[in-house]
């Protein structure tokens, strides 16, 4: 029974992992020391001490997620990860859970498009017992036939329990629709059909094929003495066999051509919830930095050009934003918005005029001035707990992304000028191209949004899958 | 990509208070916090943590839905959207923009009983935030295009939060249900129809009612030093003259005398169920004793309901439990979504005997060990970040009375024994107490037809 004013914060902050920016003033942020050595099975590992609060954060990224799924069986690298707590050579679910739960720890496991990851927190004086448990779930799970006959069917219901939301699945018919069959198109955590594919065999089989040391980074921050710890990893997981695993690549995909539109119908939505815009940029792009910064002022904050027009001056919605999904190829790049029913089109044609006004005026000094300023002000408190750090760490050694990313942020910013500003526009906000995912009320919205694309799907959001709908998806 | 930011405040101002544990940190950690009262009233609470250029600053106001009355439901909830819109000095639109620009952000929400207002910038936007809050407190305008506009935009949050949402649409059923008379039976976003028709002498009274400094707390956690926040505060706050605090609410909900039910209709792929028991106000002793109930229940994959409906029956998709921060006693709401083809009821069964159980039988020596270990550990999640920390300290001072019973809830808990598990559930978990909302899918209603 809270309720707040603003829905952009978190979302600008969450969605520019990998794209980091250093401190206002005159103190510069640098990450804090940390150390970067291979154990003889491959296994890279960073450690960070950080003294403070008496807590560890573990975290290992698996370089393999949900675009290596094979087609059909989405979901698959999900449930993997799912499973990993769910029964070890030597623990059941029930014990694992007990045991973690009973020195307060957390554990988390999840797969994203690009990798999988396995966090882990617990006090410092649990250290022993934490580590091994973490190790048991990476190193030793067993894949109980019963666990992952549950797993698959909580899953499946998961998904409907998602489209109960709108704001939940948005993204989800929105990437496929951009995406199409391309492994970036696929729902991470798998549909309605897909789910029901998924056999025992092939999760153990993924299992295998990725989980190994040479195809993953352990992070690891928080109190601890790091030549203790480096000692206690080596003898704990040298023992981790090394394998050889398959490269996983993901080709990169070109903008998509023209306009289309998919409207996904919930009839009872007296809101319709949209998402605009065509493929974004890699995580390695070297224009990362200028796309920020031009990104904050159109749409990734409170007084962006996006919320302005579509909240502050008319009252359309509750919040609008723009959003780079940044991938190890090129990811989704967003408008994205909600209004009611009646307001659709004029929500949408306002949304429109912002972006073109972005590509026909550029940005101003003073909203350069004061985008960088935003961002640098704003950063020291996304990288001020281990958990923070350490995820930050091991995600960017994973892109090849160095400290720099993070030390060298407040120059990289400053040399942003309104010429560079107006080139970025031009290169990465698409205008005369644009992918178009609506999910409302058809009835009340259809004929009026025919006229933003050539192309127009539909389908009901009750049928199973997302899209492109799913082979035997018809109810 | 489920990522509306009331939520995760939601659950942060849940755990502030829910998940605290022994005083390791007191004695461990440094962790002053210096405290003034300004001449006007209002409690100024500091601690200085320079390990970031930055610094949270969080003023909660002792006023929310609870004080609201039928025809102007949500009014609390909007006028906090209006302190954005404009003063004598930052005019409409000039808080944000001046505040981003020199580095800063900002947030507000508003519950059935407080509304607080939260600022997060860099040292050297110090000054300025002092300068932006002391003109929205003391010289707020209403510009009418503004107001019409803001409507809208909360509109449109209630259809985000309420009307496309079954969880808010079941979740303010309950409420409405729960309490018959007792003010905490409207939502804090306002019925809509209420949302429709306020008018600029309801904002203006709600302003003068409950916007008194005598009625403020503020909290400043980060890269400061206590000298210099108070002498921001003599020159910026201080001189603003306070005047009465809202009239107490008197009214005291009535015992519940017997089951309440209600269900909502909708096109959904799964039902919901909640049942909402009438419990103490965040400030009884029980208050403890309740948490770790709700822990050795709820807390983690290995406690007793998830284990018994999500693990071995394959009731439930999930199963949890919240308490509401309150003044006055509220509810403890226990919800669970139904797997595909289950009824909502037995769901709603496998709960009361997992009651029963607790009732019947202490819980075991590890499961209170267990609890209590576990709120150790989100106790320091929540203290780690100076946001975090200024949440919690302006928490224990609204809701406890002191921030100083933060040092004491360690103790308070260790305190908890399993014969108070057991007699705070006895207390509070029975038939007559317990109002059940259950949302049932319409389609799947229609289909069995």
């Amino acid at each position: 029974m809270t309720r707040e004013r603003k829905t952009l914060r978190l979302l600008a902050l969450l969605g520019f992992l990998g794209v980091l920016c250093p401190v206002a003033g005159a103190q510069s942020l640098r990450l804090p020391p940390h150390e970067k050595f291979v154990l003889k099975n491959g296994l890279t590992v960073l450690l960070m001490e950080k003294r403070g609060v008496p807590l560890i954060n573990v975290f290992a990224l698996v370089k393999t997620g949900a675009a290596a799924d094979p087609a059909g069986q989405e979901g698959l690298a999900s449930v993997t990860a799912g499973l990993l707590r769910k029964g070890t050579k030597t623990r059941t679910a029930q014990q694992f859970s007990a045991d973690f739960d009973y020195i307060g720890g957390s554990f988390g496991a999840d797969a994203g498009a690009d990798f999988t990851t396995i966090s882990a927190e617990f006090l410092t004086k649990d250290l022993a017992r934490g580590l091994e448990l973490f190790a048991d779930a990476v190193l030793h799970p067993t894949f109980p036939q019963n666990e992952t006959d549950k797993i698959l069917a909580q899953s499946l219901d998961g998904v409907k329990s998602a489209k109960d939301e709108p704001q939940a699945v948005l993204g989800l018919y929105y990437g496929g629709y951009l995406y199409g069959s391309h492994p970036y198109g696929r729902p991470s955590e798998g549909d309605e059909i897909s789910l029901k594919r998924i056999q025992r065999d092939a999760v153990v089989k993924f299992y295998e094929a990725n989980y190994a040391p040479g195809n993953t980074i352990l992070g690891i921050a928080g109190e601890f003495n790091a030549a203790e710890m480096r000692k206690k990893l080596e003898e704990t997981l040298d023992a981790w066999p090394a394998r050889t695993v398959a490269n996983t690549s993901i080709s990169a995909v070109p903008p998509a051509k023209g306009k289309r539109l998919l409207l996904i119908d919930k009839p009872d939505a007296t809101q319709t919830y949209f998402a605009i815009g065509n493929v974004g940029t890699a995580v390695n792009d070297p224009d990362r930095v200028a796309i920020r910064v031009v990104n904050t002022i159109f749409g990734g904050r409170f007084t962006s050009d996006l919320n302005e027009a579509l909240r502050v001056e008319s009252g359309y919605t509750y919040g609008a934003r723009s959003f780079f999904d940044s991938r190890k190829t090129p990811g989704p790049f967003e408008i994205a918005s909600f209004t009611k029913n009646e307001t659709t089109t004029p929500a949408i044609d306002l949304a429109l005029q912002v972006l073109e006004k972005l590509h026909k005026n550029g940005v101003t000094e003073e909203q350069l001035k004061s985008a960088k300023s935003y961002i640098k002000g704003q950063f020291p408190p996304t990288i001020e707990t281990s958990g923070q750090l350490v995820r930050r760490i091991v995600v960017n050694e994973y892109y090849g992304l160095g400290d720099d990313e993070v030390n060298q942020l407040e120059t990289r910013i400053d040399a942003v000028t309104p010429a560079i500003a107006k080139q970025i526009i031009e290169k990465h906000f698409p205008m005369d191209n644009l992918v178009y995912v609506l999910i409302g009320n058809a009835s009340a919205i259809g004929p009026a949004i025919k006229k933003y694309a050539d192309k127009i799907d539909q389908r009901p959001i009750s049928d199973p899958g997302f899209w492109p709908p799913p082979a035997g998806a018809q109810k | 990509m489920k990522t509306v930011s009331y939520r995760s405040t939601a659950l942060l101002l849940l755990c502030a208070l829910g998940f605290v544990s022994l005083p390791v940190w007191a004695q461990s950690q440094q962790f002053p916090v210096s405290t003034r009262t300004l001449k006007n009233g209002m409690k100024v609470l500091v601690q200085p943590d320079h390990s970031i250029p930055n610094v949270a600053l969080y003023i909660f106001y002792r006023i929310g839905s609870r004080n609201e009355h039928p025809g102007t439901t949500g009014l609390s909830h909007f006028f906090e959207h209006m302190m954005f819109n404009g003063a004598k000095k930052y005019g409409p639109g000039d808080l944000d923009k001046v505040m981003e620009a020199n580095g800063g952000s900002n947030n507000a929400y508003t519950s059935q009983n407080v509304t607080v207002y939260q600022d997060w910038f860099p040292r050297s936007a110090l000054p300025l935030i002092y300068d932006i809050e002391a003109d929205r407190i003391r010289d707020l305008t209403f510009d009418p295009k503004k107001i019409a506009s803001e409507r809208e935009v909360v509109a449109s949050e209630r259809r985000l939060s309420v009307d496309n949402n079954n969880f808010g649409l079941l979740g303010e059923q309950l409420w409405a249900s729960a309490f018959l008379a007792h003010t905490y039976q409207w939502p804090v976003v306002g019925w809509m129809s209420d949302i429709e028709h306020w008018t600029m002498d309801d904002l203006k009274h709600h302003f003068e009612m409950g916007y008194s400094p005598s009625n403020a707390t503020m909290v400043v956690v980060g890269d400061i030093s206590p000298e210099e926040i108070f002498q921001l505060c003599e020159k910026y706050i201080e001189p603003i003259p306070s005047h009465a605090p809202p009239p107490p609410v008197t009214t005291i909900e009535p015992e519940q005398l017997g089951e309440r039910r209600l269900v909502v209709h909708k096109p959904a792929e799964l039902p919901i169920v909640m049942i909402g028991y009438h419990v103490a106000q965040t400030n009884d002793p029980d208050f403890y004793a309740l948490n770790i109930l709700r822990s050795v229940l709820f807390q983690g994959e290995s406690s007793r309901m998830y284990q018994r409906l999500v693990d071995k029956d394959q009731l439930a998709l999930d199963v949890s439990s919240d308490v509401e921060l309150a003044f006055d006693p509220t509810l403890a709401i226990i919800t669970a979504q139904p797997r595909q083809g289950v009824d909502p009821q037995a769901c709603e069964k496998a709960i009361y005997e997992e009651l029963d159980k607790v009732k019947g039988a202490p819980i075991s020596d590890q499961e209170l060990e267990k609890a209590k270990n576990g709120r150790l550990v989100e106790f320091y999640r929540e203290m780690r970040t100076i946001s975090g920390r200024a949440n919690t300290i302006g928490t224990y001072e609204v809701f406890m009375g002191d921030y100083n019973k933060l040092f004491n809830a360690a103790k308070n808990y260790s305190a908890v024994t399993k014969e108070d598990v057991q007699r705070v559930v006895k207390k509070y978990f029975g038939a007559n107490n317990r109002t059940v909302a259950t949302l049932l899918p319409e389609n799947e209603e229609k289909a069995k037809q």
